[in-house]
């Protein structure tokens, strides 16, 4: 294991590191002292121990701009705190594996596979799920092209796709339809309605001013 | 009365955007999975981990000791046979799901592990009975049907060209994004209430009735919204019936869907289907005869993995056909969207454009000359009916689908493509039914004193946009818009209906929908007639208004309705087989559709990539009622068909007996970067009424993209999945490209 950065670990509240060792796995911990340390590594004491777990936790989330607090075990992924804990059930659990991109968040912005990450990791991040794309009937410029276009049917797949075209337009504004196909390109609709969703891409790309009037709403 | 659809249509036949599409797209809408209930208590099942085991001993001691357990319901016991990996043993019932996994890992289970067979083509040199008895036989290799055609044995002696081929599809998984599952919950008068993952809503209600002994009534299942069901879900499955026995055991409500790799490997599959096939012809290319000896797999189950008495698939050869049904220890097959017609389309078109090649002949040409005729007798008894249109249906579609993708100018003789990256162009064609079902299909239509319209039905939308059909249908007739439509959808209280199976829903449905709302709005001119000094029979419905014909009077709908006072105008509208097969019906619902599409393809011939660059799609499916949500079926179904031909396999381990692929990484499905340029055509026929389109546009897409790649090669690259292994190896064979 090299101690190259992880920048989605690094940059949440606990380090994927920090949580290993202050959660106490002691197999976990064997492997990581095979790998070559760093001065980080050598320094301990820098870093805040805090004994987590295996105990439920107490946890407090941003999720769409509020704090929603709940207890859970740190193994608990952000995805199954967000649907089992929390209630919030937009992102959706399919494969569970990092793969079909259904359970889709931001993270401070970034799209991020929820269920490929602890809860804990995203304890002081900004969470936003496709449930803030609408506000008061008011939907964003995103989940309108879907619905206009027919870019969904049974839907099950739709606010993972919408989450993932929402932050790609986020980062580029001016991104070209095969720009956005490469960000959606983690995410896996199994009704079949690619077609629809590059309507709707082609009519987003076309339209960016009104794109980026509701992404600075939103 | 005879029924009728509206002369002139305003909604009927556009573009109405899903009425659910923004509850969907920004999450708010609660699937089964997505119901979290006060007190819920998180399931799962203990599933076995042999294709073939006999369980020795089962202690779940230390697991109900665990912490959180709730409940443990027992599926087999000490002494049961399991028949494959994958097949349920317990389920178990935890306050948290980290605590029910932990706990299913504490369940203490012996098994005596048994042989198995997982690959059907093992059991052709030798059968190794390791399947559960039927009729005191464990034979994995059930009796062969076979079928011949008076004219058979006359057509192949009179063919002057006899060309041969094997041809097969391998077993797929529905692969649904919403699994299996439900949560079950009772109340404290004993009546259970499902949120269930289903396509069979009032068929889930009564088959829990029937477990646990309870009048129909005391049971409700309700699915507003569902992640997908492609023929796999048609009641509670054994995962709905252990969550039910969990939650009245626990005394609390319990949640249980499946996991991931059990989706895969218990959720669903359709069975393979692999042939020799042989068909003679005239010169000119009138094909003789047709043969074929195939087998496939139906799991542990026993069904046909092809449709026996449509092999020849569409056209109609003298024929002489056999299929063999494997049973192997795999999880049993399920119904997927249009069962069994892909492999039949695979059997008989592979073949056509080989013969086609040996002919030298345009494969369009050669399907023209082989079209079935219409049938005189269908043309006088049942005009709308497919018989008696099929000829001339297929012939317009080719003809919409051959202008479509430039057939003439791209297609080639097989192999005449030039370069390293061959291009390729290939047909296909397919049938289906899609008509209404025999059960009765109904729609409750409410007019209130305020104006506001409430449709009430307990049919599910799979994603099919049925819940806007029945918006747009009762819009249509009452001249509101969609979105004026209040909809009770998708529960089982809601009166009866059937499950979406067959494309059926649409065209049992949507009539359901005509009557009631026609009879809504004749209670509501009753009611209202004498209190706007009008004649019920003058008044009529425009756009947002009540008219008074005699007088020339018009209300505001909102206006009108108000007089109804205390009252409200109600009307149940129901549907069937029967109701549609009356002669004073017969333009509402029919049944049989066509279809063609044509695939293009660029094979790399150095690395056997296929990439597949368009498909063209036209598609009658009678009456066109939402033009939008239509098309999407179309466009899905070739996607789906797409992931057939390129991508989808089950792959069993010989050794172990286990899927290797049971996830979404080796189980693969295209991306939006995957797909062709998809060109829908409706080949609209509104004189026939309602027919269902699900189903049909899955049927061909694979064959077109296997016959495109044949036209680029020259070579028949024999078994989807089309992989680059494949194209290297049928290159390698017949001595390389070129």
């Amino acid at each position: 294991m090299s101690d190259l950065p992880e920048y989605d670990h690094a940059e949440a509240g606990l380090s994927r590191r920090d949580f290993l060792r202050t959660s106490g796995a002691a197999a976990t911990a064997a492997a990581l002292a095979e790998a070559p340390l760093t001065h980080a590594e050598e320094a301990p004491a820098k870093i805040a121990t805090k004994a987590i777990g295996p105990q439920p936790v107490q946890l407090t989330l941003d999720v769409n701009g509020a704090a929603m607090t709940t207890t859970i075990e740190p193994r608990v992924t952000l995805l199954d705190a967000l649907r089992n804990y929390l209630d919030v059930t937009g992102c959706k659990r399919v494969c569970d594996r990092g793969t079909c991109g259904a359970c889709t968040v931001m993270l401070d912005g970034k799209p991020v596979y929820s269920c490929t990450l602890l809860a804990l990791e995203a304890e002081g991040k900004k969470i936003r799920t496709a449930e803030s794309l609408i506000d008061g009937g008011k939907l964003d410029a995103v989940p309108a092209a879907f619905v206009k276009h027919d870019a969904q049917q049974c839907g099950f797949c739709t606010p993972g796709f919408v989450v993932a075209m929402r932050a790609a337009f986020d980062q580029n504004p001016n991104a070209t339809p095969a720009e956005i196909e490469e960000a959606l390109s983690g995410n896996i609709c199994r009704c079949g309605t690619y077609q629809q969703m590059r309507d709707a891409i082609a009519a987003l790309c076309k339209n960016q001013p009104g794109l980026g009037a509701r992404r600075k709403e939103g | 009365m005879a029924t009728s659809w509206p002369k002139k249509r305003r909604l009927i036949g556009s573009k109405i955007q899903r009425l659910d599409g923004p509850a969907k797209a920004t999450g708010k809408a609660k699937y089964s999975y997505d119901i979290n209930r006060k007190g819920m208590l998180h399931a799962v099942l203990l599933r076995s981990p042999y294709a073939h085991a006999k369980i020795k001993s089962l202690d779940t001691n230390d697991a109900e000791k665990m912490p959180g357990v709730k409940a443990i319901h027992p599926i087999k016991n000490v002494g049961d046979e399991l028949f494959w990996a994958g097949e349920e043993i317990l389920g178990l019932a935890a306050d948290t799901e980290e605590h029910a996994l932990d706990a299913v890992r504490a369940v203490k289970i012996e098994y005596e592990v048994l042989p198995h067979l997982v690959k059907e083509e093992d059991a052709l040199k030798n059968d190794p009975q390791t399947v559960s008895p039927v009729g005191g036989k464990r034979t994995n290799v059930l009796a062969a049907k076979e079928a011949t055609s008076e004219g058979f044995e006359k057509g192949m002696a009179d063919a002057a060209m006899i060309v041969e081929g094997s041809y097969g599809v391998p077993t797929i998984c529905h692969q649904c994004l919403e699994a299996h599952g439900l949560v079950a919950e009772w109340n404290a008068d004993g009546e259970l209430t499902v949120w269930a993952s289903t396509q069979a809503v009032t068929a889930t209600a009564a088959i829990l009735a029937q477990h646990f002994r309870l009048p129909a009534n005391k049971v409700k299942c309700i699915t507003h919204y569902m992640g997908g069901g492609f023929g796999s879900k048609f009641g509670p499955d054994i995962q709905g019936i252990v969550a039910a026995e969990l939650a009245r055991k626990a005394q609390a409500p319990v949640k249980l869907m499946l996991d991931r790799a059990s989706e895969i490997t218990a959720g669903g599959s359709r069975p393979s289907a692999y042939g020799k096939v042989k068909i003679g012809a005239t010169k000119d290319g009138k094909v003789t005869a047709y043969e074929v000896d195939c087998y496939g797999t139906p799991g542990v189950g026993l069904s046909d993995t092809v449709t026996f008495n449509a092999l020849p698939y569409v056209y109609p050869f003298e024929y002489k056909r056999k299929h063999t049904r494997i049973r192997t220890n795999t999880q049993l097959q399920r119904a997927m969207r249009a069962p069994n017609h892909p492999q039949n389309c695979a059997l008989t078109e592979f073949i056509l454009d080989d013969l086609a090649a040996k002919l030298e002949m345009d494969p369009m040409q050669l399907r023209l000359k082989n079209l079935p005729q219409n049938d005189a007798n269908a043309i006088q008894n049942a005009p709308h009916s497919l018989p008696a249109l099929r000829h001339t249906i297929y012939t317009r579609e080719i003809e919409i689908a051959a202008a479509l993708s430039k057939w003439k100018e791209k297609w080639h003789p097989p192999g005449k493509s030039p370069g390293i990256v061959k291009h390729g162009i290939g047909m296909a064609l397919h049938t289906w039914a899609g008509q209404a079902v025999p059960q009765r299909n109904e729609c409750t239509v409410i007019i209130r004193a305020d104006g506001s319209v409430t449709a009430r039905t307990s049919t599910q939308d799979l994603g099919t946009g049925q819940r806007t059909v029945t918006a747009l249908v009762t819009a249509e007739i009452l001249g509101l818009e969609p979105e004026q439509i209040a909809l009770e959808f998708g529960e089982s209280p809601n009166g009866a209906s059937s499950g979406s199976g067959g494309s059926t829903t649409i065209p049992s449905q949507a009539p359901a929908t005509l009557r009631a709302a026609t009879a809504a709005r004749d209670e509501l001119f009753a009611k209202i007639a004498p209190k706007l000094q009008a004649k019920a029979e003058d008044l009529v419905l425009e756009r947002g208004k009540v008219v008074d014909r005699a007088s020339g009077k018009s209300w505001d709908w909102k206006k009108a309705c108000a007089a109804l006072g205390e009252e409200k105008a109600q009307a149940t509208g129901f549907w069937t087989a029967a109701e549609s097969n009356k002669p004073e019906n017969k333009d509402v619902s029919s049944s049989g559709v066509g279809g063609v599409q044509i695939a293009e393809v660029l094979v790399d011939t150095e690395t056997g990539v296929v990439r597949c660059t368009q498909i063209v799609a036209v598609q009658d499916c009678g009456m066109v009622v939402n033009r939008l949500t239509c098309e999407s079926q179309v466009a899905g179904g070739v996607i789906m068909g797409l992931n057939y031909a390129l991508f989808e396999e089950r792959i069993m381990d010989r050794a172990t007996g286990r899927q290797v692929n049971p996830d979404m990484e080796f189980y693969k499905l295209g991306g939006i970067e995957d797909m062709p340029k998809i060109l829908v055509h409706l080949h609209d026929m509104p004189e026939r009424g309602v027919i269902g389109v699900g189903e049909p546009p899955v049927i061909s897409t694979h064959a077109a993209i296997g016959n495109a790649i044949f036209n680029a090669l020259g070579v028949r690259v024999p078994h989807t999945p089309f992989t680059p292994e494949r194209v290297l190896a049928a290159l390698a064979a017949k001595g390389g490209g070129q």
